[in-house]
């Protein structure tokens, strides 16, 4: 056993592709095979929303904070959301405590975009008083543990928490020019679809893994992310190396339209997740 | 919380935002008939859950709630101190977050002095329990995350217990366990374990921590008006929670130790 230990972290490409070549992963998983999801929603009472996420052993828990700003001179019913995550050296030997490294700004900017084009919270629908007062929906992830692949689990905790989110009921006085909340009544954020996004790794120019963990992802030449609203896929990205052909009948664009493929057939099981949350 | 710089590193939201302001809430006694509002006698601390192994990525890890307060800890340990000079002992790293949701205003994600502060609480609490000198040239780093904060003296205490069971965890030789309890006084009494309201309601609190296996104390932290009879009776009311607390402590270790040979023999 020590052996195979040794091996795997001396020479961990030419373990992985012994497994590979019998298509099975180290962890047991097929190639197209998720991790199990667990969602826990509402646990933080300082919190106007939250949620616990574990994929796999990837933990992330994410809390929604609502604060109350000005909107923009030029669009007086936009409120604000605010996602940001936080990967830092708690999570992984890999990071190192201080700003965050450029995983963690990447993975924001993502999950801002996806949150953003997905429409999830209309932008007016945060509106307290037009041109006065807007919500501002802070959503902050903190992943407690990183075993690959935190876009994922990171979003799946972000749309959660904001499923579980409850704001006070507010009401602009005109005259105090100030927004007084109700302790008593609280209003859900109206949220009808939410994105989920799958991710997909391409090892090698050739295999397609989906779900990876942190051993598999160093080994990628590039990911595939799809994500779903409600049936339909809204995005397809790929970061990396671009996928080569390794025989004339793959076609880089059926690949990810396989993605696809294999992300819409996942979609129940992550739905029946989100359901007591949603 | 205003955020008056522009952070390039993260998505920012509008330049100045406000928490929400609520009516004001009636005064809720906080002591009724000598039981607290969670039905607790004064020196009563909060029922405590802890377990390990919750970070599968650290050598050891630890998660405690106790009430609300929930805090995880990891530890990566022993690690090569790099861009140091040589070193017969080991240093102790300890870092502490607030998660930005973990009170009721949201924290900014700079690390400020709070956070430093409370490190720097935790790090004197643990620093006589760690066998450093078995250590050299590693850095032994502590990291925790607090993600629900009830109370801010309660909140270092859980870290230090978090952290003692993340360092056993991960097999780190220390001389013993670290456990830790903190007290506010008003006029009605000790009270042990305050929560956010309680501490707020009171004159002074202390915070004692130490290894009770060699009956020495580590750290003792008091903020606030308290005389010196008082402080040395609040010392006592800590004292006396210490056997029930490092029990606490064991058994977690206990059980964690149990499933890892369960784990082993399947």
């Amino acid at each position: 056993m020590a052996d195979v230990s040794a091996y795997q972290r001396l020479h961990p490409r030419a373990y992985y592709e012994k497994f590979l070549s019998e298509r099975i992963r180290p962890d047991g998983r097929g190639l197209d095979e998720f991790r199990e999801v667990q969602i826990t929603a509402g646990s933080i009472s300082t919190a106007d929303g939250s949620a616990l996420v574990r994929l796999g052993e990837t933990t992330v828990v994410c809390g929604v904070k609502a604060e109350i700003a000005e909107p923009e001179l030029d669009a007086p019913t936009n409120g604000y959301i605010v996602p940001n995550v936080e990967i830092s050296a708690i999570c992984s030997p890999r990071f190192k405590p201080g700003p965050p490294s450029e995983e963690a700004q990447v993975l924001s900017q993502q999950l801002y975009q996806t949150i953003l084009k997905s429409q999830m919270i209309p932008a007016n629908s945060l509106v307290i008083h037009p041109g006065k007062a807007v919500w501002t929906i802070f959503v902050d992830a903190v992943c407690i543990n990183y075993d690959g692949n935190a876009l994922d689990a990171t979003l799946l905790a972000m749309v959660s928490a904001l499923c579980n989110t409850r704001l006070p009921k507010a009401v602009y006085d005109e005259e105090r020019n100030t927004t007084f909340c109700s302790r008593e009544e609280t209003v859900s954020l109206g949220i009808q679809k939410v994105p989920v996004s799958m991710t997909f790794g391409v090892f090698d120019s050739y295999h397609v893994i989906s779900d990876p963990n942190s051993f598999e992802e160093p080994l990628l030449d590039s990911t595939v992310t799809v994500v779903l609203l409600g049936d339909e896929a809204i995005s397809v990205s790929q970061g990396g190396l671009g996928l080569a052909q390794k025989t004339a009948s793959d076609n880089p664009v059926q690949l990810l339209a396989n993605c696809v493929d294999v992300a819409k057939k996942r979609h129940k099981s992550v739905q029946a997740a989100l359901q007591p949350v949603a | 919380m205003a955020q008056p710089s522009f952070d390039r590193r993260r998505v920012n939201g509008p330049e100045e935002s406000f928490p929400p302001i609520f009516p004001d809430l009636p005064a809720e006694p906080l002591v009724t008939n000598g039981k607290r509002r969670d039905g607790r006698a004064l020196n009563d601390v909060r029922p405590i859950f802890l377990q390990t192994g919750l970070i599968s990525q650290a050598n050891g890890s630890a998660y405690i709630e106790t009430g609300n307060t929930k805090i995880a800890c990891a530890v990566y340990a022993p690690r090569q101190l790099k861009n140091a000079q040589y070193s017969d002992v080991g240093r102790l790293n300890v870092e502490v977050k607030f998660a930005p949701f973990s009170s009721k205003i949201r924290r900014a994600h700079l690390r400020d002095v709070e956070d430093r502060s409370i490190g720097q609480l935790v790090y004197q609490s643990l620093l006589p329990a760690v066998q450093l000198h078995l250590f050299p040239k590693s850095s032994i780093d502590v990291f925790i995350t607090i993600i629900e904060n009830d109370g801010l003296e309660s909140c270092v205490a859980s870290a230090s217990m978090a952290a003692s069971t993340a360092l056993a965890d991960a097999g780190i030789e220390m001389l013993g366990m670290v456990v830790s309890c903190c007290s506010a006084i008003n006029d009605d009494g000790i009270w042990l374990d305050p929560d956010t309201a309680e501490v707020k309601a009171s004159r002074g609190t202390l915070l004692l921590a130490g290894l009770p296996a060699l009956g020495t104390i580590t750290n003792l932290w008091q903020a606030g008006q308290i005389t010196s009879l008082d402080a040395l009776r609040c010392i006592d009311a800590c004292h006396e929670r210490f056997k029930d607390l490092h029990d606490v402590v064991i058994d977690a270790l206990m059980q964690s130790n149990r499933a890892k040979q369960a784990q082993a023999l399947s």
